[in-house]
């Protein structure tokens, strides 16, 4: 599998690695679909170098350009075996959307924390409550509230789904078009990577919907709008209240400094996370660009001072003892206007704002720990 | 200066200057005199030592490498690695044509004759054979092993002993008219035939067969020389009868020499076999001289890690299809880079894919190799690529980048192109060498024993990760005095108006025009001449050959690099034609590095400006050497000076993180019994007198601090002057508050600091570091002790790079061992890797803004660049660390936060600054920055 980016145009491109032959191939170009494709001579030449590689037991992971453009090249796990190259390919065609929401400029940012899109909702218990007596109700154990591929709520066992289908079916969810409701399969390639699960959704207003992943049971057919009724007609109010919730995540009226631009809070341990950009709209710059330079501060945090996986940080703790360990990092953007973005890691938690260029930088780790002191409740 | 005044490291007369050029004088004929010039010479000068010792070195492209360590190095040295202490870099020659060699004589100015004549009487070509362990042969070689009878395994051929010389008991006896060398120095007696006395110089000389052994002599005392041994080689110089009393007289000083004879038995047996040759090149000389004697277990170590220098061609004829053609180059052969050699399809293909599909060059790659993460630097020129791979481990992607830029530009000055480097054959063994030191210093940094002592080494493996990669010279700021006394003495030397140099002393031309020179004592650069881009191109070079640490460790009894050199910012062509405009001319650069001692005096020179023409590959000039030299003996006087200005920064104060992480009922004890209090309560009534203050200003200096005394003892004693100033942060609050208490209305830090000047003792030095012109408001930030704001000194480290001038100044090594602590080398080593990965994004940034520049925008920024973040001017970090090894299960180890905060300041000038300091006093970078860059001029 190979993905690259030139520019504002990435390409990602799958080849069974045995034989060489293009599975499918997505470009988008500025965070749209786009139609531009890889030209074949390079296609080959890819699968040429992983190929030439792997007969010399050495693997290719990356190479850069003076750009900072990235070509990965994973190797594709041999797990599927491929028996019908043709088939296949058309089967993947139904992964196409979300594999295009993943190339695109979307939202939320799941994909590159690994965590799950959360938000805050009003009366966040009583939803608890009457989500949980639903799912007792319809006899599934995985029931959450999803507004725009953001989780409200959800049940005990939804929360416990391993980490890759846990941000891929909210994902999945938001990128479908809009429908009243789905039954869906799904393979979860943690949990059960073979047989298929259902995923059942149920659209409760515009934009929130109620999914259930379930066995055969319960059929479609019996969660019928009397029931929905039933459960969720007494939260109807909470539930609109949730609706504009979905890029402003944190409820209407939380007191956040008048200087923060974006937030994102991660929670390393339960795998969820607040992201927003919606804070002080009206100021400079917009939320696409507050939403990728919070995306590439992620990027830089991640990867240069805080590992966001607790399993090598215990290692390399262990080398450089005593511990120098990372606590909080700023960077004031420059030379022009000088945003500020910070990051403040506590205990279990990873925060990170982007702060505009009037607050001062000494002040920067102040305001960072009581942002995340407020919102630790939630979180 | 003129030579004959001093006298070389060892003590010994050096004449030879003064005789050159009286010698020089009487041959004012043409060229073809040199014949009878040679022996007027050699007849004269057989007692007078004329011929530097450096000039067997010279290698046939001019090229010198001459280094020899100090006596007291030399005598450490010797017991465990029997080097021979001349690190010579012409192992391998390469070999020119007879009539060529002929031909460009004609073509030497008269000036260089002289290097040449005695060039040309060069002994026979030198061998190299390095002892291995496995190649000392029968013969025992430690001198002080004389009973063990020889090893008498007859079939060795030839054995190797080791004795020690010293020519400094022989000045008295050396005024003889005949020397016998051999028999004084060595002990060997050896009868010359008549028949060769009288045929003059035979090419071969006569065989040195040992007649005699004198009684008392070196030679007996090892017990190892037999009668009818013969002695073929001196320190692998071959020897005969001809040149042997040559070979001993260049012996400068005592030390050890190795013999080598040829058995007397097997003599006998006379076997017309040719002598087996050691291949083995000697270019590991300088790594063994560094790394001791664990080389060889070092470089198995380093072997096993998969690393590789490639140099490809990306245009590969195809109607030759010879294996392998595409490298023009590789280090090292071993099993565990082979790997990454074969697989350079992959790096060629990605090379030219990526730069068709994203219109930009590759820069780097990873890859997985026998589970380790290789990351691999590309660097591609025209159709030529150049590769460096590295694990990840030992190197983080950002240094490598780094790295490779920095070897490429070390080659190209001096190659003048990847191409000349890599693409000429002679050029193998040097490149061999340059890349085992390279790799030496990228694996093992910590093992080269370079540093002085223990903490020092520490310090400089900890900053080297930074600190190599920054386009700038570690400066040394030193008082205005002492900066003028240098000035002036470098400016002596290139004004160049000895005698020698003089147009008008030979009636011709002069052979060079010194552009400039810079000074480095014990590494630091304390004065320089040059343009940033010469001198950090220098410094690249010194670094690639860890010159700088050696010096710093006193090894160097003297230190003599010549080469032909390209500095790019001479070269490069003319930006626009403007006859206004200066024109470089289109001449030859020769760099010219003398070390003397803890310095080293780096010249560059021209030729073909405004002097005549260099033809061919011109050695070493005496003339010039000596001057240097001479030039380095006049500054003998100054390094005291300097060295109390390396022990104590004038302006700044650092704090250990140890002391931080003290209990804090301790602080308060602290506070409340120490005594500076006292003494600074009663000095803040000299304040209020100003013109008081002024004369401290001028005469008196103040010396900054000692080693600090052991932090729970707290007090200090009153006796001691020196003591005003305290590293330690307890002090100074309590200090400060009792001064705003007695005098409100100034500046607490300026009352504190002139209470301290008030309590120091005049120093004998003079060494005030006042600048005379500035009033005294500006003076007192100059002199500011404290770079942090608040109370507390909380200062830890700093990395302040000013590249306009090419430098940059960070504490001194003395600085960091007077601190001390666990924590704070730990604290030291987190620092500089933090600052590498901030100095990563300010890299993006300078490269994003360079390619406005060209574009001609503004600073409206893009919508592209505001959304990356290719634009930071300040990247800070905060750290928490605790002390190791905490015991006490009851309590929790106290934590100490410090933040790493990088500065980039792209207006007026480009400048960066990395500082550490502690976290309980918020800090304003752009502050700090102005207290370090303030007053920081060449």
């Amino acid at each position: 599998m190979g993905d690259e980016g030139a520019g504002s145009t990435v390409h990602l491109l799958c080849l069974a690695a045995s034989s060489g032959v293009p599975l499918f191939c997505r470009s988008s170009c500025g965070g749209a679909p786009s139609r531009q494709q890889l030209p074949f001579s390079v296609i080959g030449s890819l699968n040429g170098v992983h190929m030439f590689g792997q007969n010399l037991d050495v693997q290719l992971n990356s190479a850069r350009t003076e750009d900072t453009t990235v070509v990965l090249i994973v190797g594709l796990e041999e797990l599927t075996n491929i028996r019908n190259v043709e088939r296949l390919k058309k089967e993947l065609r139904a992964s196409y959307c979300l594999i295009d929401s993943f190339l695109g400029n979307s939202e939320l940012i799941g994909d590159l924390t690994q965590c799950v899109d959360c938000v805050i909702p009003p009366e966040g218990s009583f939803m608890q409550e009457t989500l949980s007596g639903f799912a007792e109700a319809t006899g599934t154990a995985f029931v959450s509230l999803l507004v725009s591929g953001r989780v409200v709520a959800a049940t005990e066992g939804w929360w416990r789904l391993g980490m890759p289908e846990a941000v891929l079916l909210p994902w999945l969810v938001g990128s479908l078009p809009p429908q009243a409701a789905r039954d869906y399969p799904v393979y979860l390639p943690h949990g059960s990577p073979t047989v298929p699960h259902r995923l059942l959704t149920l659209t409760l207003l515009r934009g929130l919907e109620l999914c259930l992943l379930c066995g055969p049971r319960p059929p479609l057919s019996q969660l019928d709008p009397q029931l929905l009724e039933r459960w969720w007609q007494p939260l109807l109010e909470p539930l609109r209240a949730c609706l504009p919730l979905g890029p402003r995540v944190l409820p209407e009226g939380f007191p956040l400094h008048s200087d923060i631009l974006g937030l994102l809070l991660l929670h390393l341990d339960l795998r969820r996370c607040l992201f927003t950009v919606e804070p002080s709209r009206n100021k400079e710059p917009s939320p696409e660009q507050r939403r990728r330079l919070l995306r590439n501060f992620y990027t830089l945090v991640a990867t240069t001072h805080f590992s966001p996986e607790p399993g090598p940080t215990e290692k390399e703790e262990d080398e450089a003892h005593p511990a120098q360990s990372p606590r909080a990092c700023y960077l004031v953007l420059g030379p022009g206007e000088g945003w500020r973005l910070v990051a403040l890691q506590l205990g279990l938690r990873l925060l990170l704002l982007m702060l505009s260029p009037q607050s001062p930088t000494h002040g920067l780790r102040s305001l960072a720990t009581h942002t995340l002191q407020a919102l630790t409740p939630f979180l | 200066m003129s030579g004959p005044a001093w006298r070389d490291s060892h003590g010994r007369p050096a004449e030879f200057p003064g005789d050159m050029s009286s010698q020089e004088e009487e041959e004012e004929g043409d060229c073809d005199a040199e014949a009878s010039g040679l022996d007027s010479r050699s007849s004269a000068s057989s007692d007078t030592d004329l011929e530097p010792e450096w000039l067997d070195s010279v290698q046939r492209n001019g090229e010198l490498f001459y280094l020899e360590l100090s006596e007291d190095e030399e005598e450490s040295l010797l017991p465990e690695t029997q080097t021979v202490n001349h690190v010579r870099f012409s192992e391998k020659e390469v070999i020119i044509e007879e009539d060529d060699t002929r031909e460009r004589k004609k073509y030497e100015p008269k000036l260089k004759r002289f290097t040449k004549i005695l060039k040309s009487k060069k002994l026979l070509p030198k061998r190299y054979h390095k002892k291995n362990s496995s190649d000392n042969g029968p013969v025992s070689i430690l001198k002080h092993q004389s009973n063990q009878k020889t090893g008498v395994t007859v079939q060795q051929r030839y054995k190797d002993v080791t004795i020690y010389i010293n020519p400094k008991k022989l000045t008295v006896i050396k005024a003889r008219e005949q020397l016998k060398l051999l028999e004084v120095l060595v002990g060997i007696i050896h009868q010359t035939k008549w028949s060769w006395r009288r045929s003059g110089k035979q090419a071969n000389g006569e065989r040195l067969v040992v007649h005699g052994l004198s009684p008392g002599g070196s030679a007996m005392k090892s017990g190892q020389v037999l009668v009818g041994d013969v002695l073929v080689a001196v320190n692998d110089v071959d020897v005969t009868s001809e040149n042997i009393e040559r070979v001993l007289s260049c012996i400068p000083g005592p030390m050890q020499v190795k013999l080598t004879f040829e058995n007397a038995y097997a003599v006998k047996k006379e076997t017309a076999q040719p002598k087996k040759r050691k291949t083995q090149s000697s270019t590991n000389d300088l790594v063994k001289l560094l790394c001791g004697s664990e080389t060889d277990s070092i470089q198995h170590g380093i072997l096993d890690t998969p690393h590789i220098t490639m140099y490809l061609t990306l245009q590969i004829q195809s109607e030759v299809s010879k294996e392998e053609q595409e490298i023009l180059y590789h280090y090292p052969v071993s099993e565990a880079s082979q790997k990454l050699k074969s697989v350079r399809g992959i790096f060629l293909t990605l090379c030219d894919m990526l730069e068709s599909v994203t219109g930009t060059q590759v820069t780097s790659s990873s890859l997985h190799l026998n589970g380790k993460q290789i990351h691999v630097a590309f660097l591609k020129e025209s159709d030529k690529l150049l590769l460096i791979g590295l694990p990840a481990e030992e190197v983080p992607l950002p240094q490598l980048r780094n790295m490779i830029e920095d070897t490429a530009q070390t080659l190209k000055f001096m190659y003048g192109s990847l191409d000349s480097a890599f693409c000429q054959v002679e050029n193998t063994p040097h490149l061999d060498h340059f890349f085992s030191l390279f790799f030496q210093r990228a694996l093992q940094p910590d093992k080269l024993h370079l540093s002085a002592s223990l903490s020092a080494q520490q310090y400089d493996a900890a900053s080297a990760v930074l600190l190599d990669s920054l386009p700038g010279v570690r400066w040394l700021t030193l008082p205005q005095e002492l900066k003028v006394e240098l000035d002036t003495v470098l400016s002596d030397l290139e004004a160049a108006d000895f005698e020698e140099l003089s147009e008008d002393y030979y009636d011709m031309r002069r052979l060079y025009t010194i552009l400039g020179s810079s000074l480095f004592y014990k590494g630091y650069l304390v004065c320089s001449h040059l343009p940033k881009d010469d001198i950090v191109e220098i410094a690249a070079y010194c670094r690639q050959y860890c010159l700088l640490p050696l010096a710093a460790k006193q090894r160097i009894g003297q230190l003599i690099i010549w080469r032909e050199v390209f500095p790019q910012h001479h070269l490069q062509p003319p930006a626009d034609s403007d006859t206004e405009v200066f024109q470089e001319p289109k001449g030859r650069y020769f760099l010219l590095i003398v070390g003397l001692r803890h310095y080293m005096l780096s010249v560059l020179l021209e030729a073909g400006g405004c002097t005549s023409k260099a033809t061919g590959n011109p050695g070493p000039d005496c003339i010039y050497v000596d001057q240097a030299r001479t030039t380095l003996h006049q500054l003998e006087g100054i390094d005291s000076r300097i060295e109390e200005r390396l022990a104590s920064s004038p302006g700044l104060c650092l704090s250990c993180a140890d002391w931080f992480l003290a209990a804090p009922h301790e602080k308060a004890d602290n506070l409340t019994t120490s005594p500076i209090l006292n003494r600074l309560q009663g000095s803040t009534k000299t304040v209020t007198s100003p013109t008081c203050r002024r004369t401290f200003f001028s005469d008196y200096s103040f010396k900054t601090r000692k080693p600090s005394p052991s932090r729970s003892s707290g007090g200090y004693e009153p006796g001691e002057g020196g003591e005003g100033v305290v590293p330690s942060p307890h002090t100074t609050p309590a200090a400060v508050r009792k001064q705003r208490e007695s005098n409100g209305s100034e500046d607490s830090m300026a009352l504190l600091k002139l209470a301290r000047k008030k309590s120091t003792l005049p120093n004998p030095f003079h060494l005030g570091n006042s600048k005379k012109e500035l009033s005294d408001k500006e003076l007192e930030v100059y002199n500011t002790m404290k770079l942090t704001s608040g109370p507390e000194n909380t200062l830890f480290h700093y990395v302040a790079l000013e590249t306009v001038q090419g430098i940059f100044i960070t504490p001194t090594h003395e600085e960091v061992a007077q601190l001390g602590g666990s924590v704070h080398a730990q604290l030291i080593k987190n620092f500089h890797q933090c600052c590498l990965s901030i100095r990563a994004i300010f890299q993006q940034t300078l490269k994003e803004e360079n390619r406005k520049v060209l574009r001609g925008e503004d600073h409206s920024e893009s919508a592209d660049s505001m959304s990356s973040l290719t634009a930071v001017k300040e990247h800070g970090v905060l750290f928490e660390c605790s002390p190791e090894n905490w015991t006490d299960q009851k309590k929790t180890p106290p934590v100490m936060a410090y933040w790493v905060v990088g500065r980039l300041f792209l207006h007026p000038k480009p400048q960066e600054l990395y500082v550490c300091f502690h976290d309980s006093v918020t800090e304003i970078a752009i502050e700090m920055a102005f207290k370090l860059f303030f007053g920081l001029t060449l």
